[in-house]
């Protein structure tokens, strides 16, 4: 579904990514977990297309993808939640979820939101959206706003979604409901690629999982074969 | 006979709001800046131009024989695809470099549109026949025409037309989510680009709107450019940027005021309450009157 | 040395003095007008490129300037009597206050509000001149004869040459400022305006300063010009002759004294090209053939964009087209400059001299002149006493942002001489803490104290003159200005000499002292070598270290480092970490936000641990290394909620 081969990618003078490889299967959930500041959100950044990377390839279902700019990729069927959540502040709750879906929705007048597809699924998953479906997205508490990001990017009835630190700045029982959602979202059959700081309940939810360092993948392999990685036990789960 | 205070109050009513009708349009043309700046932080320096080049298309319209209902929607057309130039030619070059060289790129463009018009139409002011009637209508002792009273109606339907459009359409929210958030906008697969593209378009057609409006009642000239666009300028600078309908209140008062001061004070000085008005509210509200601060981001 | 001074002074002396023997060799009165004319706009030209090139910003004001200049002059003349220099000071003047009146609300705004508040200044300055007929005579004009100087009359030549020799005059003043600490706030400004005001050296103040000397010299060109014509109207001062400036200085070259003098030169010569219609064709086609070659390059060399190659040939050949169809090309006079400052903005942005410069500095290669010897670190960064007393307290911090609580009750108190961990998740609120400390932000609701007194809020340029010096997460370096200069900019207590005296060319043994300053902080953190590098061509760890240099200039009571070590390769990290222990010895209290916890254990005295905004724990690293709540939130593992990854310890 998604080959990423060989990206690099920076900031300006700083090259963050230098060579990174890895692919998420249909239908499956991969993390890549690594420290902060080895380069993961960058990474979810060249290949939605928010950067351009300056080498490599992103292969969205075999096309290439990469130098293609954002919202060509999104429309390609990439939902990139991005760090940070980046909701509509001014814009309603549920205005910000129709324009997830802005790729399959009329432009015009046309619309009623009722009649959106995929509204009631996001509704059903997230009720406490549904309370607030008029209110201002700034208002959202962290939490919300993630739950916002998330179903901004299941409207977009995606081929895969990248999914990047949805747990930052939240309290840890808000963390808790954020992966019993990506649990629910994988038991639906959703393409997920997740990268977390919280390495292990990203891989209690995985199905494959990569480790980042320095801006490569340093590990890759099934959260089974991790655990048992005595490198990886000792740097990242304690 | 009138004792002479009550017919100076009537006299200043009639003033304030004879001008206040003309400051609708000033405010009109500041919403055309408000749908550019959203989603561009750029404005078209040249929006004086647009407005009266669009004025003699319209006139050259009606000249060759179309009747006036069908020149309005020509006329909008011709605004549009000048404010679709505007941006092709003078802002996406320096909105991908990040600089403000379109400052200096949309002032040139309404050099050369003054100077083409001068040249196309002469420099002399004509008359905009409207099939309006002029004749005078009394409410309350203040007279006002139909024709000003259509100034007032078209000012509020485009205005109501392009607000009903960014609030009930999709295309209208993405226009939005751009201005809130452009990267994140993006990645909805909404391109900034054809965003940009209609915000100039919309404010083109807008300025067309505001010089179809006006042009019955002060004739079109090459010069009716710069009388309008200090005064539209006032208006968005002193209301905000981002103020939405802040124009409107700005634009009723300073057509109100600028009427008052030349009619109590001398024509000439007709343009200081504004520019007063400009610099004083800059002093003290640099984000306007009802503009929001935004939050800088390291 | 000689070379330099040969060339560039050089240069300078014999254009100085080619014009000042032309009305000895040529009798010529209508070239020694042009040329009079030439120095009158060579000076309002500069001012001009004051706020558009070295500012950066469009200002539509300078034409309302000369008017009022003039007029000053003029009435100074007519109803006072004043002689030549008095009436000049006085244009002058009215040129720096009125410039310093519209300066202060206009500099606030950004690019566009900034332009428009300045061109209604200029409007507004039209009508008062135009209706205020008992002063100035309104659109009727003002006659005047031109005054004595010293109680002789002044003839033809004689004022040229005092032209000329207020233009050099102006020349090296600002020659003088722009190689001072005024030449890099601006430039500084330019690049990070964040990071200027943070370094103490205030965006606004600069702002306005240099608007207002731009401003003085557009009245000072004023009055020469009144004194040139004899006779004024409004009509000459308006937004027409403001695109012809602009179109000097842009064409000319911004940011350069030589741009604004070509700049000057085309202004003058104008009316003459326009008028021979055989000339004017030449021109254009001239230029057309420029725009072809140098878009052609520029497409193939991919340095420009596709529209940046093509627009300009679309416009030169328009003019050269139009050239040959119109009847009269003076009718078209706004239209064709609109055209040529089209192709200049887009094709060619830095002018002429811009373009020149390239060459010429491949040509003669000329060394910087040397720099001084370092001077000792004690007398940049004295060695301070620390007490363990509380040097900064925060109290029940709040920062919201709409609906997120980005820093919720933060209570915190960081001690003199310590190095003061703030550790924390991703999004945990600790740069936006610091932020708020530092001014970026101002506090929802709390305070922050240093030493007992409350920090001011909401300013970057306040808290950085309260002694507060910090580095950012996300790089804010000067990348235009050199690493020197980039350390030198935010020396504190540096530069005494006022103004006046700078343009005088008297404050140069303090920039030296600067130097030696800026060169001791840069050995601190091993740049020293790369002094004249410029910011934006080092590497990313030098970067990082420069940046904590220039902190450092500040003489800091409190450094904050926020994420130092951010992408940092791990020799660097070791570097790194030897910078911050020396700076410690120094005795200076430092907030250091990291996410390496080695690092962290390794420096900090005590460590804060923020969550979601709230502080979760506090004490020594190895206290907080086995506090549950915080392996449990960051560190480590616990059943239910897991740990973020964070550095891996070195194997």
């Amino acid at each position: 579904m998604l080959q990423v081969e060989n990206l690099h990618a920076g900031y300006g003078a700083s090259e963050v990514l230098l060579g990174t490889t890895l692919q998420v299967e249909q239908g499956k959930v991969v993390a890549l977990i690594g420290a902060n500041g080895a380069g993961k959100t960058t990474t979810m950044r060249a290949i939605s297309g928010m950067i351009r990377p300056t080498r490599g390839r992103v292969l969205l279902n075999g096309k290439p993808v990469q130098g293609m700019g954002a919202a060509g990729i999104a429309r390609l069927g990439l939902a990139h939640a991005p760090e940070g959540r980046k909701v509509f502040g001014p814009l309603s709750v549920e205005d910000n979820l129709m324009l997830g879906g802005y790729n399959h929705l009329p432009m015009f007048f046309g619309f009623r939101s009722k009649a959106a597809p995929g509204l009631e699924r996001v509704y059903e998953l997230f009720p406490r959206l549904r309370e607030r479906s008029r209110q201002a997205a700034g208002t959202l508490s962290g939490g919300e706003q993630q739950m916002l990001a998330i179903g901004r990017a299941l409207m977009a009835n995606p081929k895969v979604i990248l999914l990047d630190e949805p747990s930052m700045g939240l309290a840890p029982v808000i963390v808790q409901e954020v992966f019993s959602t990506i649990r629910r979202l994988k038991e639906a059959g959703i393409t997920l690629l997740l990268v977390e700081q919280f390495a292990k309940s990203a891989l209690e939810v995985a199905d494959y999982a990569y480790v980042m360092e320095h801006g490569r993948i340093a590990v890759e392999g099934t959260p089974a074969e991790l655990h048992q990685n005595e490198k990886v036990l000792a740097a990242y789960l304690g | 006979m009138l004792p002479e205070s009550r017919m100076n109050t009537f006299i200043i009513a009639q003033m304030a709001v004879s001008g206040a009708l003309m400051g609708l349009v000033y405010a009109l043309i500041a919403y055309g800046f408000q749908l550019t700046f959203a989603t561009s932080k750029s404005i078209n320096f040249g929006q004086g131009e647009l407005v009266m080049l669009s004025a003699f298309f319209s006139l050259t319209l009606l000249d060759l024989g179309m009747p006036y209902w069908l020149m309005v929607p020509g006329g909008l057309l011709f605004g549009a695809a000048m404010g679709l130039v505007v941006e092709r030619a003078c802002v996406r070059l320096s909105l991908e470099q990040k600089n403000e060289g379109w400052i200096l790129l949309t002032i040139i463009f309404g050099l050369l549109g003054f100077s083409a018009a001068e040249n196309i139409w002469g420099r002399d002011d004509r008359p905009f026949p409207s099939p309006i009637s002029a004749d005078a209508m009394h409410f309350f002792g203040i007279s006002i025409t139909p024709l000003e009273i259509s100034v007032a109606i078209g000012v509020f339907a485009v205005m109501g037309a392009i607000e009903l459009f960014k609030r009930k359409t999709l295309l209208g929210k993405a226009f939005e989510a751009v201005a809130a958030d452009r990267d994140a906008a993006q990645l909805m697969g909404v391109s900034a680009t054809h965003t940009i593209m209609l915000s100039y378009g919309l404010s083109g057609m807008v300025a067309a709107m505001a010089g179809i409006l006006i042009s019955p009642i002060t004739t079109v000239g090459p010069t009716m450019a710069s009388a309008l666009i200090l005064k539209a300028f006032s208006v968005a600078v002193v209301a905000g940027l981002d103020s939405g309908f802040g124009v409107v209140v700005i634009g009723i008062v300073l057509g109100a005021l600028e009427s008052l001061t030349s009619f109590y004070i001398g024509s000439g000085w007709r343009e200081a309450p504004g520019l007063i008005l400009l610099i004083l509210a800059l002093a003290v509200r640099p984000n306007g009157v009802f503009g929001k601060a935004s939050i800088r981001k390291v | 040395m000689l070379k330099r001074l040969l060339l560039l002074r050089g240069a300078e002396l014999i254009a100085l003095a080619l014009l000042a023997t032309i009305p000895l060799t040529v009798n010529n009165s209508y070239a020694l007008g042009l040329l009079t004319l030439l120095a009158i706009y060579g000076i309002l030209l500069i001012g001009l490129d004051v706020t558009v090139g070295y500012l950066g910003q469009v200002n539509l004001a300078q034409a309302a300037f000369l008017g009022l200049g003039a007029y000053a002059a003029g009435l100074s003349v007519t109803m006072f009597g004043f002689g030549m220099l008095e009436a000049l000071a006085m244009s002058m003047l009215i040129g720096l206050v009125l410039g310093g009146l519209l300066a202060f609300p206009a500099l606030r705004l950004e690019g566009p509000q900034f332009a428009l508040a300045t061109l209604s200044f200029s409007a507004l300055s039209t009508t008062v001149l135009n209706e205020w007929e008992q002063l100035t005579g309104g659109a009727q004009g003002l006659s005047l004869s031109r005054p004595a100087l010293f109680g002789h009359p002044v003839n033809a030549p004689g004022f040229y040459w005092l032209c000329l020799i207020l233009l050099a005059l102006v020349w090296m003043a600002l020659r003088n400022m722009l190689s001072s600490q005024w030449g890099r706030a601006f430039e500084a400004l330019r690049d990070s305006p964040i990071a200027t005001d943070a370094m103490g050296v205030g965006t606004y103040r600069h702002k306005v300063a240099g608007f207002a000397l731009g401003s003085s010299l557009g009245g000072l060109a004023g009055g020469l010009y009144a004194f040139n014509f004899e006779y004024l109207q409004p009509q000459s001062f308006t937004y027409d002759l403001m695109v012809i400036l602009l179109l000097g200085v842009v064409l000319g070259g911004r940011k350069s004294l030589w741009g604004a003098f070509f700049g000057a030169s085309l202004i003058v010569l104008l009316p003459n090209l326009l008028s021979n219609r055989l000339m004017f064709v030449v021109i254009s086609a001239l230029g057309l053939l420029v725009a072809v070659i140098a878009g052609a390059r520029g497409w193939m060399k991919k340095t420009t964009q596709p529209f940046q190659a093509i627009a300009p040939v679309i416009a030169m050949g328009m003019l050269v087209v139009g050239g040959f169809l119109v009847e009269n090309t003076e009718n078209w006079r706004k239209g064709i400059f609109a055209l040529m400052l089209f192709s200049v903005v887009v094709g060619l942005p830095d002018g002429i001299m811009g373009f020149a410069a390239r060459y010429l500095t491949r040509l003669f290669r000329i060394d910087p002149p040397a720099l001084p010897p370092a001077a000792a670190l004690d007398e940049v960064l004295p060695v301070r006493r620390s007490d363990g007393r509380p040097l900064l307290e925060l109290k029940n911090l709040k920062r919201y942002f709409g609906g997120v609580k980005a820093v919720d009750d933060i209570c915190m108190t960081v001690r003199s001489g310590q190095v003061h961990g703030l550790i924390g998740p991703n999004g945990s609120g600790k740069s936006t803490a610091v932020n708020v400390i530092s001014g970026l932000y101002a506090p929802t609701s709390g305070a922050v104290l240093l030493q007992g007194k409350a920090l001011p809020t909401g300013s970057l340029f306040k808290v950085a003159r309260a002694g507060v010096a910090r580095t950012f997460q996300n790089l804010q370096l000067f990348g235009e200005l050199s690493a020197l200069d980039n350390v030198m900019l935010a020396l504190q207590g540096a530069y005494r000499k006022p103004l006046p005296l700078v343009l005088l060319g008297l404050a140069r043994a303090e920039e030296q002292r600067a130097q030696a300053g800026a060169l001791a902080l840069l050995e601190l953190v091993g740049l020293k070598g790369q002094a004249r590098v410029r910011a934006k061509d080092l590497t990313y760890g030098s970067q990082r270290f420069l940046e904590i240099a220039r902190a450092l200039a500040r003489k800091p009571e409190l450094l904050i480092l926020d994420e130092p070590a951010a992408g940092l390769a791990h020799p660097d990290v070791n570097v790194l970490v030897d910078i911050i222990k020396s700076i410690h010895r120094r005795g200076i209290t430092i907030i250091l936000i990291e996410h390496h916890m080695d690092v962290v254990s390794e420096l900090c005295d005590t460590v804060t641990v923020v969550d979601g905004g709230q502080v979760i724990a506090a004490g020594t690293p190895d206290e907080v290394k086995r506090d549950p709540k915080v392996i449990k939130a960051y560190l480590g593992v616990a059943n239910g909620t897991e740990a973020p990854a964070t550095a891996p310890l070195p194997v």
